[in-house]
């Protein structure tokens, strides 16, 4: 019997476990996690800080399931140690032998240099339901919260805090909010909705330099630009790094995050393979190098990892980003190059009423789309970028609502009965 | 799996399969009570695209490996391995639209969760298939893992 080690149990480590499940029938799966939950949604933390979601709500599969599954969880293991050659992991006390490991250990908040914000009680960062349960227990109508960072993670914050917090600001280093999804245009009217329904005050084009304290608790904060602002929760979500410590230490060979195959996942190790934020993906869409921190893209390469682990065929088609995101009823959706520069580009924007949408081309191909209010079928142009779709392919104005008769007669009918072009 | 399949051959563009769908997702279950007195309206799982000329209702596919699933970030997405319907728990959906993001046919729908069709899993057949005038909707199995 084969044995399979994952180490982490979110969106990638899942997708792995379950797809070696489903290719080999009799084998042992253990998933380590160091986490005390049963795999949870991370992106639900901010709905759970809000009360949009029960605890409860938020476990992934039921505790059953595993069972069912034959898939070990093991909770509050942090792995120590990856040996090459022995072909085994050290957690706690304990050591794993494994065929095949799969490293799932996403990534680790990047705290920024501050001053005087080591050891401060009230400063946070905001990744996982541990930090979140700690936010959750000391905000309340009294708390004035300053949030570092308007990346996905501290926008998401912001707004969690907004329904508790007497007052939330922002701080960004970059003069626009949500620079990873959001181009210039639409990050400015996205920014006025917020301040209008979330009353969030924005420090753009600004940074926390230094943290005032009054013994262990932060009182105020001081940004680049002179202001002061009080505050008695600081919440840190300036960004992400991948977690490749375990990695690196091991001799596995990591750049920006751990390096793989792009079809098959596997590491520079033969039996190590890794999915998810901790490793730096091949964009399909640029052939750029980078970390495509997202939630599908963990799946899919989950997916992949596993399938390749068991002996199966699933390759991974190749990765590229896509989001959806809301803010106070808002909805955005963007894939692809959003903020692709270079002659071969070209965008086009159609603005009516609060409906937004954006789409970049490359040639006569779709590459990219920012979709605000405006995401009726996004998936089918997902599905234009994804498949590289000669634009002059499609029957109807591509700024309509897309719909299965922008395709030809076979096209079309192939899409009817459910066969994915 | 039994799925529905459109005949755009034999589609009107009457736009029924909507209401009864609506209807049947609806608090009341009466079809103008359901249209034109709810609040919320409930919203239609099938969509007719096109024209007068030609046209089709799309509902969701039940894919085999269904790509909403799969991109979905709460775990409310999910394949009954039994039956093979894709659906929406709507304690743990936070509406985000990440599925309706990847799907490539359009099936799925915003309301203040997901919205997608559930073959109304109760009935021995779909409303929309049920109350189609001209039989431009079938319900069979044409193969694919359930």
């Amino acid at each position: 019997m084969k044995k399979y080690i994952i180490i982490g149990a979110s969106a990638a480590g899942l997708a792995c476990a379950e797809q070696i499940r489903k290719e080999d029938k009799n084998c042992s799966i253990t998933v380590l996690t160091r986490e005390a939950y049963l795999p949870y949604s991370r992106p639900s933390i901010s709905y759970y800080l809000k009360g949009a979601v029960k605890e409860n709500d938020m476990y992934l599969r039921s505790p059953n399931y595993y069972i069912e599954k034959g898939i070990d969880i093991v909770t509050s293991a942090p792995v120590r140690s990856i040996d090459k050659k022995n072909k085994t992991v050290k957690a706690g006390r304990k050591a794993y032998s494994y065929d095949k490991l799969c490293i799932c250990t996403g990534s680790k908040p990047f705290v920024p240099p501050i001053k005087n914000i080591n050891g401060k009680v009230n400063a946070y960062t905001f990744l996982d339901l541990a930090s979140t349960k700690a936010v959750k227990a000391k905000a309340n109508g009294n708390t004035k919260a300053v949030v570092i960072g308007a990346g996905l993670i501290g926008m998401k914050a912001a707004e969690g805090l907004s329904k508790i917090c007497k007052s939330v600001d922002v701080v960004e280093l970059s003069p626009r909010i949500l620079p990873s999804i959001l181009d210039e245009k639409s990050a400015r009217s996205v920014k006025k909705y917020i301040e209008e329904n979330g009353h969030i005050v924005f420090h753009l084009g600004d940074t926390v330099t230094e943290a005032k304290s009054n013994a262990n608790r932060i009182t105020s904060v001081v940004l680049k630009s002179g202001k002061e602002l009080e505050c008695d929760m600081l919440i840190l979500a300036v960004g992400v790094r991948p977690e490749t410590e375990l990695a690196e230490k091991a001799g596995i060979k990591v750049e920006r995050g751990i390096v793989t195959n792009p079809e098959t996942m596997q590491t520079s190790d033969k039996s190590i393979y890794a999915a998810g934020d901790c490793t730096v993906s091949v964009d399909m869409l640029d052939g750029s190098k980078r970390v495509i921190a997202l939630y599908p893209n963990a799946v899919y390469q989950g997916t992949a990892a596993g399938s390749q682990m068991a002996g199966g065929d699933i390759k991974l088609d190749g990765a590229y980003s896509v989001n959806a995101i809301d803010f106070y009823g808002l909805r955005i959706c963007t894939c692809g190059l959003i903020n692709a520069v270079g002659e071969q580009y070209s965008d086009r924007t159609v603005r009516s009423g609060d409906k937004y949408k954006r789409l970049i081309f490359e040639n006569n191909r779709l590459v990219g789309f920012v979709l605000i209010n405006a995401s009726e079928n996004a998936g089918i142009y997902t599905s234009l970028i994804e498949n590289k779709t000669d634009l002059s392919e499609i029957k109807t104005d591509i700024f309509d609502t897309p719909s299965l008769f922008m395709f030809d007669k076979a096209e079309r009918e192939k899409r009817l009965k459910g066969e994915i072009a | 799996m039994k799925k529905v399949y459109a005949k755009e051959e034999l589609c009107l563009n009457c736009r029924l399969c909507e209401v009864y769908c609506k209807t049947a997702h609806s608090k009341t279950k009466d079809v103008l009570k359901a249209n034109k007195y709810e609040n919320p309206t409930p919203v239609s799982r099938i969509t007719v695209y096109g024209d007068k000329m030609l046209s089709a209702a799309v509902n969701c596919r039940h894919c085999d490996n269904p790509k909403c699933v799969q991109a979905c970030i709460t775990g409310a997405m999910t394949k009954d391995e039994k039956t093979g319907i894709v659906s929406v728990n709507e304690k743990k959906c936070i509406g985000c639209m990440t599925c309706l993001s990847v799907c490539p046919f359009g099936c799925i729908k915003t309301g203040k969760f997901a919205v997608k069709c559930d073959l109304c899993q109760d009935e021995d057949e779909p409303a929309c298939v049920k109350n189609c005038p001209n039989h431009a909707l079938v319900y069979i199995d044409l193969g694919g893992a359930k």
